[in-house]
């Protein structure tokens, strides 16, 4: 990896000096065209007013694309920090204390976390904190990045819109802000925790990321939690809390993937709206929660489809000796979505969905640890039911020839920790479709396959706050649908982030 | 012929004298001398032991604090006055020393021994008395010893000048003076000091007391000779 | 497939609601009142080898902010922070198994380190592996020169608890007495005893004594057996002696049952004196200074 020093250094400032002085092209563009995997509640609306057949329901996933839909939960604007130097000052403890290397928990760090950010040590309600202690975080990352994309298409004669279009190669770069998560988080009382979380995109516009209540060890007993609220799934390895910030590798693409053409709109790093009831043993080796949560992928507001869906998590770690705590877990996710609505003028009614069909991501993932080394495996087998996967028009029958879209993806992440401040890592993904919504749909279509490095350097650890200088480069390649040549076909677009961040944290 | 004798046996006696060797009264050089203080030091304020009624109703008069005892002529009493450099240490004497608490005092306030020499601490208290000396050098302990306990038996095996307390009580304190020597000797009110017993040689000489630190001087013996030898100590006020 | 996905979320709604109702009637697993120890960690026998080179990695991770570079206490931390960390270039510990003067048994400061210290800053470290504490532990020794040249004491013998009776807690009451705890805790274990105020541990700072009203823990453990050894001991570096040469094998449980009767939890011995002050209460002689009676 390249040395973190020279890339805040001056070799780096000449190069950005000429960066300034080019046009920025947008940085929603660059985005819109990684984001494969865009919002589809827009499918869903297009699709209710459009009459639909296979061909309609291709050609919408295809246009919201290029309409550069933007994603609300995907992209990188959205920060994952889970990371709080407020604890630090709350207990004296240096973030490497609970942090393999922040934002990701060690053992220890995740029984505090489930313990609801608590020491146990009878010092954990406010009245025992100083008057002047508040509990509040920020964390923002600064930074210089470089996005491409390839086969983009383009007017053939610039300013033409006649012309008809070709497929270009796009690059952007330039100096750019993170959004920035704005957030506090704690205990009320013993053993009643809350997080309130406020994430903004890079423009200061702001939504609620987590706000969610917890009692905690309710009787007296590490095994039963409720939570209450918008949360992070349980998920084994945290997208909320990794190591990955570029557009292309801030997100686990398995995370979040949506067949193609499915109106589904979930992804397994989304934070849910729901109630979860968890538990864990003392030192938090062996865990498991199960929630209930409403059907509308977090989302607040009237439109929650008055439907659930539940998810199961539950883990466990074996002392590994000298060589670190290994754990191993299971997942599902069971949810549905309703395909009926009552209408008015045509136009379906928000919340009075009825006929619903299910959809399922259920997998295993591990943290394992050799020494230095620590390996992530991830594996999610995903399936959607054929009116969901197909984009089915609410209210019409099912097209003919849909079937249940499945797919099995997955990932190896990899960190090496040189040192408590140094942390090297790297990342490959893959996605493959088992089945598509309709045999007329290329068998490869949505195939991701993503590779990400990187390097975090911590130039100081203690128990006040943080930065880390942060340098990352992200390729992935998608298969898309063919945009110039006959439908059917396919196009591999490939898009890669290079990011040089300073990550910091108070 | 009976003066001849007489000359013969007083000559064979004579020479028998001359040759044996000298049954020393006393073995060795002596060091004595006396601890004064120049300056003012502090006024001793009176104990309450009003928390401590058995102790209280021992004393007539309430028991002055004893961190600096000083005597008329501007003499210095607790002072440990040891050897602290030259000539052999030695064994620890067989001779142990006492250390007692009565009245809810340390009696005595310091107490002198060499490291490895048998100490034995007493409770002649009608009330519970916890034993704390609060060494660094040496491992720090903390026993409980209530009236009608047997004695604590222990050893220092390293030199410190070791606090102690009691946690009940905390006007209570005294010394521990653990030292390299045997030679050591703690002032009366009266300041004076006589170290006996040295072999010929070059010493050192300490004198330490708890406030106002300590001395050294040099000294030599060369036989059975007594030196004299004075220390004057800073008195502070504070 | 959808009725089935139905019946999930609403079987796991149901399951929350019924586990709502039903915690709030949980108590504590089986442990009358009393938190319960770290699933067996904390009586472990450490078999592992420490390594110091690994375990000071492992300090500057987890110990320095609190304990500091040279283990001497003073992290960056340390002024915002009451009671003030351990000191080990002294090697003085409050939590031991061996007798009052003596160093500590490995497996005593591995229960230290997984059980934290209640009342204080020091985390419970369970999920730290046995490797991982075996390492630290050997770097922590480094920093004081009595580890090379002692061994730690011999473990004080606990003998097997004796029945919870009235007659054990009145025998523990009169030790409670005898002993002069009251003249520091306090003759209601409040912490208020005569010789209470003013109190300053080894290193001078500000120190009181357990508080048993309102304490269901104490700094070193949670069972009984944690309890007597804490008076057999005593807890080096603070006013509490060692009360060892005094109070020997069974009779240590007397007042162990007493002490339990002081605290805030529903213990067997709380139940058994509660149900006999209702009738018997006028027959004890209040704790404390006695000589006029």
């Amino acid at each position: 990896m390249r040395s973190t020093k020279g890339m805040c250094g001056a070799q780096w400032l000449s190069a950005c000096a000429l960066a300034v002085g080019a046009s920025l092209l947008s940085v929603s563009t660059a985005s819109a065209t990684v984001t494969r995997h865009s919002d589809s509640t827009i499918t869903l609306s297009q699709a209710a007013i459009d009459g639909r057949t296979a061909r309609d329901a291709y050609r919408a996933y295809v246009a919201s694309i290029q309409n550069n839909e933007p994603a609300a939960t995907a992209s990188y604007a959205t920060m994952r920090v889970k990371r709080i130097p407020a604890f630090a000052r709350k207990y004296g403890l240096r973030c490497s204390a609970c942090h393999t290397a922040w934002p990701e928990l060690n053992s220890f760090g995740q029984q505090f976390r489930d313990n609801g950010y608590q020491l146990k040590n009878e010092r954990d309600t406010p009245i025992s904190q100083s008057n002047a202690y508040f509990p509040i975080t920020i964390r923002v990352t600064p930074q210089f990045h470089m996005e491409r994309a390839t086969k983009q298409l383009v007017d053939a004669t610039p300013g033409d819109g006649e012309s008809g279009q070709t497929e270009k190669t796009l690059t952007s770069h330039g100096f750019d802000l993170s959004g920035m998560d704005l957030w506090t988080a704690g205990t009320l009382w013993k053993n009643v925790s809350f997080v309130a979380l406020l994430s903004s995109d890079n423009f200061a516009s702001f939504h609620f990321e987590a706000v969610n209540l917890r009692f905690d060890n309710l009787g007296d007993n590490p095994w039963l939690n409720l939570k209450v609220g918008k949360f992070e799934l349980d998920n084994l390895i945290s997208e909320k809390r990794f190591l990955f910030l570029s557009d292309n590798g801030g997100s686990y693409a398995t995370y979040h993937f949506s067949a193609p053409g499915s109106s589904v709109d979930f992804g397994v790093g989304d934070n849910q709206l729901g109630a979860e009831l968890s538990g864990h043993s003392l030192n938090s080796y062996t865990r498991y929660s199960a929630a209930v949560l409403s059907s509308n992928d977090g989302d607040p507001g009237s439109n929650n489809f008055s439907s659930y869906d539940a998810n199961f998590n539950f883990s466990q770690a074996f002392d590994g000796g000298a060589m670190g705590v290994e754990r191993i877990g299971a997942y599902a996710y069971v949810g549905q979505r309703p395909t009926s609505f009552q209408t008015s003028g045509g136009d379906a009614i928000a919340g009075s969905g009825t006929n619903r069909k299910t959809f399922y991501r259920a997998g295993f993932a591990g943290d394992f640890f050799l020494h230095k080394l620590e390996f992530l495996p991830f594996y999610l087998h995903g399936n959607d039911n054929a009116f969901l996967a197909s984009g089915a028009t609410p209210n019409e029958p099912l097209p003919d020839g849909a079937r249940d879209a499945s797919w099995n993806g997955g990932f190896l992440e990899t960190h090496y920790y040189i040192n408590q401040q140094l942390v090297l890592t790297q990342r490959v993904e893959a996605i493959r479709m088992s089945q598509q919504a309709f045999s007329s749909m290329p068998s490869t279509l949505g195939n991701v396959d993503a590779y990400s490095f990187g390097t975090r350097w911590y130039p100081f650890m203690y128990s006040r706050a943080g930065l880390a200088v942060h340098g990352e480069y992200s390729l992935m390649k998608t298969v898309s649908p063919g945009q110039t040549a006959e439908e059917g076909s396919t196009v591999n677009i490939w898009t890669s982030s290079l990011l040089f961040a300073l990550d910091f944290d108070f | 012929m009976r003066m001849k004798i007489l000359a013969c046996v007083t000559l064979v006696v004579l020479t028998t004298m001359a040759l044996a060797p000298a049954t020393p009264h006393k073995a060795g050089g002596t060091v004595t001398g006396k601890v004064t203080y120049t300056g003012t030091p502090p006024k001793m304020k009176p104990i309450d032991m009003a928390k401590e009624p058995s102790c209280a109703k021992q004393h007539a008069t309430p028991v002055m604090n004893e961190s600096v005892v000083t005597g008329s002529g501007n003499t210095l009493g607790d002072v440990v006055v040891y050897i602290s450099a030259g000539g052999e240490a030695g064994a620890a004497p067989a001779q142990g020393v006492e250390f007692d608490q009565k009245g809810c005092q340390y009696i005595p306030h310091v107490l002198a021994m060499q490291a490895g020499q048998q100490l034995t601490i007493k409770n002649d208290d009608q009330t519970s008395h916890n034993i704390h000396p609060m060494s660094k050098v040496n491992p720090e302990w903390n026993k409980s010893q209530p009236p009608g306990a047997p004695p604590i038996q222990v050893k220092y095996e390293k030199p410190e000048f070791i606090p102690v307390k009691c946690n009940v009580h905390p006007w209570m304190h005294g010394y521990f003076a653990v030292l390299n020597t045997s030679h050591s000797a703690v002032t009366g009110a009266d300041g004076s000091f006589s170290l006996t017993g040295l072999p010929p040689g070059k010493y050192t000489v300490t004198a330490w007391q708890e406030r106002f630190g300590t001395q050294s001087q040099e000294v030599t013996i060369t036989g059975n000779e007594t030196a004299k030898l004075d220390f004057v100590l800073k008195a502070t006020e504070y | 497939m959808s009725r089935d996905a139905r019946r999930i979320a609403s079987l796991a709604g149901l399951g929350i609601v019924f586990s709502i109702i039903s915690a709030a009637g949980v108590r504590a697993q089986g442990n009358n009142g009393l938190p319960r120890e770290g699933q067996g960690q904390d009586n472990k026998i450490i078999k592992n080898v420490g390594r110091p080179a690994v375990g000071k990695v492992e300090y500057v991770r987890y110990c320095v902010g609190c304990h500091g570079d040279h283990g001497d206490g003073q992290g960056e931390n340390t002024p915002w922070i009451e009671p003030k960390p351990r000191d080990f270039t002294l090697a003085v510990f409050k939590c031991r198994s061996t007798p009052s003067g003596t160093l500590p048994t490995d497996q005593d400061l591995m229960n230290t380190i997984r059980r934290g210290i209640v009342h204080s800053n020091m985390p419970e470290w369970r999920p730290l592996p046995d490797q991982m504490i075996a390492d630290i532990l050997s770097y922590i020794k480094t920093f004081s020169p009595r580890w090379k040249t002692e061994q730690p004491g011999t473990p004080v013998v606990v003998p097997a608890e004796t029945p919870v009776t009235m007659e054990s807690i009145l025998a523990g009451r009169a030790m409670f007495q005898k002993f002069e705890c009251w003249k520091c805790h306090g003759p209601e274990g409040r912490g208020n005893g005569p010789s209470a105020s003013g109190m300053t541990d080894s290193k001078d700072q500000p120190i009181q004594p357990l508080d048993f009203t309102t304490s269901d823990r104490f700094k070193c453990g949670t069972t009984n057996a944690d309890l007597y050894r804490i008076f057999m001991t005593g807890l080096d570096g603070t006013p509490m002696a060692s009360f060892s040469d005094n109070i020997k094998g069974d009779a240590g449980w007397d007042l162990v049952h007493y002490l339990r009767t002081m605290q805030p939890m529903r213990t067997p011995e709380a139940t058994i004196w509660k149900a006999w002050l209702a009738t018997h209460a006028g027959e004890l002689k209040p704790i404390g200074d006695q000589t006029g009676q």
